[in-house]
């Protein structure tokens, strides 16, 4: 077993952390939590697409580098360390291109790829995969997809569809299969729809932060030609359950309010034990040292995931236990710094009192949806229990 | 980052697995914890045999030399089945003490028979309240005209006491040159030392030896006068490794029982593993099994490789300290009322887990070092 790097892994960190601070020194964009989604740029994004760092991991057929998902986590690794805005193309990086490598059609390869690896105009995805009715219980979806000559007839309502309002295209689960003798999770199937077409209405849904994230999209009648069918009519699932494992897999599930723990770390060692007093001190020790040893098991099981991937392998269990880890680690941080930092904590916005420039509130209040997106904590337990452990279905 | 086991590694691994599965059953364990001397003298010949002992000694002693990663991985098996023996306290702890401290005609003296299994040596760390003194023991060693020592002291929780050959301690020296902490060895037959035995939680051989006015000659001092806390402060550290692949081996026992428990088990017409309540337990015991195989072999792997981990194994053992207990204790209550048993084989591993927990440092005791570590 190795747990260091190779001198090649390690001079990739380097370059790519060489990469950040100058950017970061130009004032491309500031470290604050949430940069992932918020601080999104099309320009940043192209100029990682012109060092081979969007596509990673994907085969360089379909432009992509080729390279191990141990490497595509270093990367990770240092993106979110300073949150960098990478959400133009992180969707479509990390499970859209590798799905459509998969399941695309020829036409889809062609049409895609390229643009995704290069950050062309157009190209920012979102997902289409909640409803109302239909959250963990995903099979319940019940937005249609019906043929009708060359194109397909979608009718239905999405929810939860995080950075909708910004995106340029959707990738969209429906039922296609409308005989209800046909178990559900045989009767769906994936398309990728342009967010512009017509019939297509974005309402945004205001986060507990106040902010606008996420949406509700309403598809009426939207015509989709079946050449945006991805994969094979109505095995969905079959292809939704290969995708999921990729997202859920990395370091942006550990690391979404990492900012926090380098300022909470940076505050304590300025305020020092005469600041805050012997015993609080000592409390504040144990926390940090206690969210310092949560981390690094985090950050081994995001290595460990990584490799596995590379080993050939389908995380399925792995990556559904690495997720439910890391995002319990990340609600658990935002706590105990909120506990170091006191009720000044609280205060949001631009003050001479705000704590951490007011990432630390705003984080507080972004917490619940982490252990929640992408599937949640009770979910990934019970994919572990069935996959991993053997149990029976409850 | 590769977490492949070696060729050789999985030989020793499969090797020592098949061994202990065969040897070791349950109540084969439970005779060897009923019975006067604690240990299977049959099985310590054949580990000795089979090398185990001298795994990480010199070859020249009679060791194999081999990589300290394989003897975490050869502790985690015997974890698996919780055989007590003196392995740990003889061939690590005081053969790694005699390798460290001890000059050329100690290690030769020792070494070899430590390490065929003909000598059985221990070592007194804690004090009466049960604390790791031997930066300021209190265990005292005045020196007398003639250059011998008269110990005077109590140390508490040294295993294998009884069949030791020597006891190996660190005591303050007050010497007419010299003093401080200074380790030392005392024969197992000294005059004047009285060993009470201690029924303990996990029921493995462990007394308080007593010491009034026992005379040690000179040559009793290990290494440097003053430098016992030096010498043990490089040993500690990978000796609290092999109790965390020790630990981690008893972990996978539990959930591995409790998974099968729960498949089998049915009530309400249905196996208590289609509960989701009951699944997301053993979920968690699977992600505490799976984080502390990880941060184990870290620090197991740095170590091997002779790189600085301080840090990677205050957090190994900080952690293990809390999954592997908290791993029992969701056991127990899967389990019910029949993990509450003698007769059940959990009560051996939460037993383990707490004395594990406690052993080297608990989990607190190490984030204090991890604190250290981070300059806070």
């Amino acid at each position: 077993m190795k747990f260091t790097f190779t001198r090649e892994q390690n001079e990739f960190r380097q370059e790519v952390r060489d990469f950040l601070r100058a950017e970061l020194e130009a004032g491309t964009f500031s470290v604050h939590c949430g940069g992932l989604i918020e601080g999104s740029s099309q320009e940043f994004s192209r100029k990682m697409a012109k060092r081979g760092w969007i596509g990673l991991t994907w085969p360089k057929e379909h432009g992509g580098q080729g390279r191990t998902y141990v490497e595509k986590a270093i990367l990770m690794e240092e993106l979110m360390r300073v949150q960098a805005p990478i959400g133009y193309h992180f969707l479509a990086d990390r499970q859209v291109g590798p799905a459509i490598i998969h399941f695309g059609s020829q036409w889809q390869k062609e049409h895609f790829l390229p643009r995704i690896v290069r950050a062309d105009d157009g190209m920012r995805f979102c997902l289409l995969f909640s409803e109302p009715n239909a959250g963990s219980d995903l099979v319940a979806v019940s937005t249609t997809a019906v043929k009708d000559g060359d194109d397909f007839v979608i009718k239905g309502q999405k929810v939860w569809t995080s950075g909708g309002h910004l995106a340029d295209y959707g990738w969209l689960l429906a039922r296609t299969n409308m005989d209800s003798s046909i178990p559900r999770h045989l009767s769906c199937s994936e398309f990728i729809i342009a967010i512009k077409s017509p019939g297509i209405t974005i309402r945004p849904i205001i986060n507990m932060a106040g902010k606008h994230s996420f949406n509700e999209v309403f598809l009426d009648d939207v015509r989709v030609s079946k050449r945006f069918l991805v994969g094979q009519e109505n095995a969905g699932f079959k292809q939704i359950m290969a995708q999921v494992d990729y997202e859920r897999a990395g370091f942006e599930r550990l690391m979404q309010n990492y900012p926090l723990f380098e300022r909470l770390k940076s505050y304590v060692r300025q305020i020092g034990k005469i600041g805050f007093g012997d015993e609080f001190y000592s409390w504040i020790k144990d926390s940090i040292a206690q969210l310092e040893i949560e981390f690094n098991v985090g950050r081994l099981l995001c290595y460990y995931t990584a490799w596995t991937i590379d080993q050939g392998r389908q995380p399925t269990s792995e990556a559904a236990l690495c997720k439910a880890y890391c995002t319990q680690y990340e609600q658990r941080l935002n706590d105990a710094a909120t506990r170091v930092l006191g009720p000044s904590s609280q205060i949001r916005g631009e003050t001479k009192w705000t704590a951490f420039g007011g990432d630390l509130a705003e984080s507080y209040l972004w917490a619940p949806s982490y252990n929640l997106q992408g599937g949640t904590v009770e979910i990934l337990k019970n994919i572990v229990a069935l996959r991993k452990l053997g149990l029976p279905r409850s | 980052m590769d977490f492949s086991l070696k060729e050789e590694t999985i030989l020793l691994k499969n090797n020592a697995a098949r061994y202990l599965k065969e040897k070791c059953s349950s109540s084969f364990i439970r005779n060897i914890l009923r019975d006067e001397k604690g240990f299977s003298p049959i099985i310590w010949k054949e580990m000795a045999e089979m090398g185990w002992l001298g795994l990480i000694h010199d070859e020249q002693y009679g060791g194999i030399g081999g990589s300290f990663f394989d003897l975490v991985i050869l502790f985690e098996e015997m974890g698996k089945v919780l055989l007590p023996s003196p392995f740990f306290c003889s061939a690590i702890l005081s053969g790694l003490v005699i390798k460290e401290a001890g000059d050329a005609n100690l290690k030769a003296e020792y070494l070899p028979f430590i390490i065929r299994g003909e000598k059985i040596l221990t070592m007194g760390l804690l004090d009466e309240r049960g604390r790791y003194d031997h930066e300021q023991p209190s265990l005292e060693a005045k020196e007398s005209s003639d250059g011998s020592y008269a110990v005077e002291g109590t140390r508490i929780l040294v295993p294998y006491a009884n069949v030791a050959d020597e006891i190996l301690v660190c005591a303050n020296v007050r010497g007419v040159k010299a003093e401080g902490a200074t380790l030392l060895k005392i024969h197992g037959k000294a005059d004047g030392q009285k060993k009470i035995p201690l029924d303990t939680l996990t029921g493995e051989k462990t007394f308080a030896v007593a010491y009034k006015s026992v005379q040690v000659p000179a040559q009793s001092v290990i290494g440097a006068i003053g430098q016992g806390a030096t010498y043990l402060s490089r040993i500690i550290p990978p000796v609290t490794i092999l109790k965390c692949g020790e630990m981690l081996g008893g972990l996978e026992r539990v959930v591995e029982m409790t998974v099968e428990y729960v498949k089998q088990r049915q009530q309400f017409g249905k196996p208590l593993g289609s509960f989701q309540a009951i699944q997301h337990y053993c979920v968690d015991m699977a992600t505490y099994l799976e984080t502390t195989k990880l941060i184990t072999y870290q620090a197991a792997s740095l170590l091997s490789e002779g790189i600085p981990c301080h840090k990677e194994i205050a957090m190994a053992k900080a952690w293990c300290s809390d999954a592997y207990k908290k791993s029992t204790w969701i056991a127990q209550q899967i389990h019910g009322g029949i993990g509450f048993t003698e007769e059940h084989d959990l009560h051996l591993f939460y037993k383990h887990a707490k004395a594990s927990e406690l052993a080297f440092g608990d989990s607190w005791f190490h984030r204090t070092k991890v604190a250290e570590e981070m300059g806070l």
